[in-house]
């Protein structure tokens, strides 16, 4: 693919589009190494095909990003071994060796899928051009991924309220204390081996980005989804609460 | 929510006044086992929080009847009360009336700043089956109680007082100024838009009130004897009060007391407040870091009035608009109040209970 010439205003921009864009690449790999690995696991074929076609959708999302970070002449970054993004897959395949689908479902489409909407929608906006339509399209495409995923959770949520509410907060746990330490201001277990120098946080003012902002409309959007989906909200403030920060 | 759920006698949708309270709360939710969190980290967070309900809450009346509702937590920012977030935070307390709706809640009280939906008669919520309030007639009510027991306390009779209302133009303000004309020396206002005190004004004059007014509370605080506070702001500065003044600091956030650093033989308490006589819970029970005060049961006007009416069984739109409440409902609320165990709260402010007897605020 032929390079455009994209107007990048400093080094320091460059290097902090490289870094979003290689978590982007990133976090859409993990989001389809997932998948497929729960395809191989469960045996009910219609969710072996629906994890497919997940993993399917999240390699489009990766292709997509590394086409235009390509166009662009970034200088990205893939690693799944990341501190925190290989914890994350870590949680995932816990649930998946389990064939527990629904487990797999709150973690790549309710928890991961609200940080990728919402910091894709913070991205898109703040870039703008191509890049930013990329980020907004891919967010709008997560978008229906959860919308989904969350009829499906609601069905799940009626058959056994208590069971599935308890199910929930241990998946919480789980898998939001590493999205929340990821995402603190400063990284509270180091660097995340994605961005190529220093945490990227400390710089996304070069794009008109702030790290705290982009945080809260994550777990905004996040504590919205439980809503949608019926956890009860004196349980869901209870438990954002609990989060490291 | 279905028709077999049942319904809640009212919702509370409130905010927290400061950092202080809010740090309290959250640091009380974690539990023990989890490090407590600065205050900049919750800051982090908090705002972003959309609405949600944080407890039940069951009230005891006098006459032995239990009411039950919810208080829907708004997580407005106490730092972002002003015109700049007007929009957002309008955004918020709607959220929080549609979930007081989900829960099945036949009445709802938007408590202090949350009000400014509904004395701008933005939304009436017609389209749901609950009923709205401000809940600023029984605030309004335990501010001029209060105010009157005060004077009465310090021997001086209600007549021959000046007294200055800071936040003339607000609702709570003009509720105040109506019930004391005519029952004072002199009425001296104050507020922050000279165009809306300029027309209090010359209303007032028409109805021969003696009164004064201006935007420098330095030149009005050393006139007054008895200074009410309804404003929201954060930058209001008491300087030069009279020997002897009686402060009822009835405004979001209720920190007057905190610029003193030495009160001396005058009376400064936070206003507007209420005591529920035979008690509330809270489920979870969250009452070791939420709505903790120097005495037991206390709670804010605004809150108790949405109680009261559940107690009394009435289903009205009651507080609304602005300008709307006239000295027939501060009777009328104050009174069922009364009937119910709901009375004033005794004088107290962050430093701890006022002691009556001298009207000092030593403890």
């Amino acid at each position: 693919m032929e390079e455009v010439s994209y107007d990048f205003n400093n080094v320091e921009t460059f290097n902090v589009v490289s870094d979003v864009f290689s978590q982007a690449i990133t976090g859409e790999l993990i989001g389809m190494s997932n998948f497929a690995s729960l395809s191989g696991t469960i045996e009910d074929p219609y969710e072996k095909m629906e994890a497919v076609e997940h993993a399917d959708s999240e390699r489009h999302h990766a292709e997509g990003f590394l086409a235009c970070s390509k166009k662009m002449g970034l200088n990205t970054k893939v690693n799944l071994n990341g501190e925190y993004w290989k914890s994350v897959r870590e949680v995932f395949l816990k649930y998946a060796e389990k064939n527990d689908f629904i487990s797999c479902l709150i973690i790549q489409e309710v928890m991961l899928e609200s940080f990728a909407v919402s910091m894709y929608t913070d991205v898109g906006n703040a870039l703008g051009g191509f890049p930013g339509e990329l980020f907004l399209a891919i967010a709008d495409e997560e978008k229906e991924h959860m919308e989904h995923s969350t009829e499906i959770l609601q069905e799940e949520l009626q058959k056994d309220p208590e069971g599935f509410i308890s199910k929930f907060e241990t998946i919480h746990f789980d898998c939001m204390t590493i999205l929340s330490q990821f995402s603190a201001t400063q990284d509270l277990r180091g660097h995340c081996g994605v961005c190529n120098g220093e945490c990227m946080k400390n710089s996304l003012h070069h794009i008109g980005l702030d790290s705290v902002i982009m945080r809260g409309n994550a777990l905004n959007l996040y504590a919205e989804a439980l809503d949608k989906i019926g956890i009860p909200g004196d349980k869901s403030m209870v438990w954002i609460a609990k989060l490291p920060a | 929510m279905d028709s077999k759920t049942p319904s809640l006698d009212f919702a509370i949708v409130g905010h927290s006044e400061d950092w202080k309270s809010i740090q309290k709360f959250i640091n009380g939710i974690r539990t023990a086992e989890l490090e407590p969190l600065p205050v900049d980290k919750i800051k982090e967070v908090f705002g972003f929080i959309p609405p949600r309900e944080i407890f039940r809450i069951t009230l005891r009346s006098k006459t032995g009847k239990e009411v039950t509702g919810v208080y829907i937590e708004s997580f407005i920012d106490p730092d972002k009360l002003g015109v700049t977030y007007l929009r957002t935070n309008i955004n918020k307390v709607k959220k929080a009336v549609i979930l007081a709706a989900k829960l099945n809640a036949k009445r709802v009280a938007l408590g202090g700043f949350t009000s400014i939906l509904l004395e701008g008669n933005i939304d009436s919520f017609e389209e749901y089956d609950l009923k709205v309030t401000t809940g600023n007639t029984l605030t309004a009510a335990f501010i001029v109680k209060s105010v009157e027991k005060a004077v009465a306390e310090s021997g001086q009779d209600l007549n021959s007082v000046k007294l200055l209302v800071i936040g003339a133009t607000g609702d709570i303000g003009m509720a105040c100024i109506q019930y004391f004309k005519g029952k004072v020396k002199k009425l001296i206002l104050n507020a922050r838009n000279k165009a809306k005190l300029e027309n209090a004004e010359k209303e007032l004059i028409e109805q021969g009130v003696n009164i004064a007014l201006g935007n420098s509370l330095e030149d009005l605080i050393p006139e007054a004897d008895v200074i009410i506070s309804v404003a929201s702001s954060n930058n209001i500065e008491i300087k030069n009060v009279r020997e002897g003044v009686i402060i009822c600091d009835a405004g979001y956030p209720k920190n007057l007391d905190l610029k003193f650093s030495d009160l001396k033989e005058n009376l400064l308490f936070h206003g507007g407040m209420g005591k529920v006589s035979h008690g509330y819970w809270f489920r979870p029970d969250y009452s070791n870091f939420f709505y903790t005060y120097p005495d037991q049961f206390l709670a804010h006007g605004c809150v108790l009035e949405v109680i009261v009416l559940a107690f009394e069984n009435v289903f009205e739109n009651y507080s609304t608009g602005k300008g709307n409440i006239t000295n027939k409902g501060i009777e009328e609320i104050y009174c069922w109040s009364l009937k119910h165990g709901v009375i004033l709260a005794p004088f107290y402010n962050s430093r701890g209970l006022c002691n009556q007897g001298n009207n000092s605020n030593k403890k």
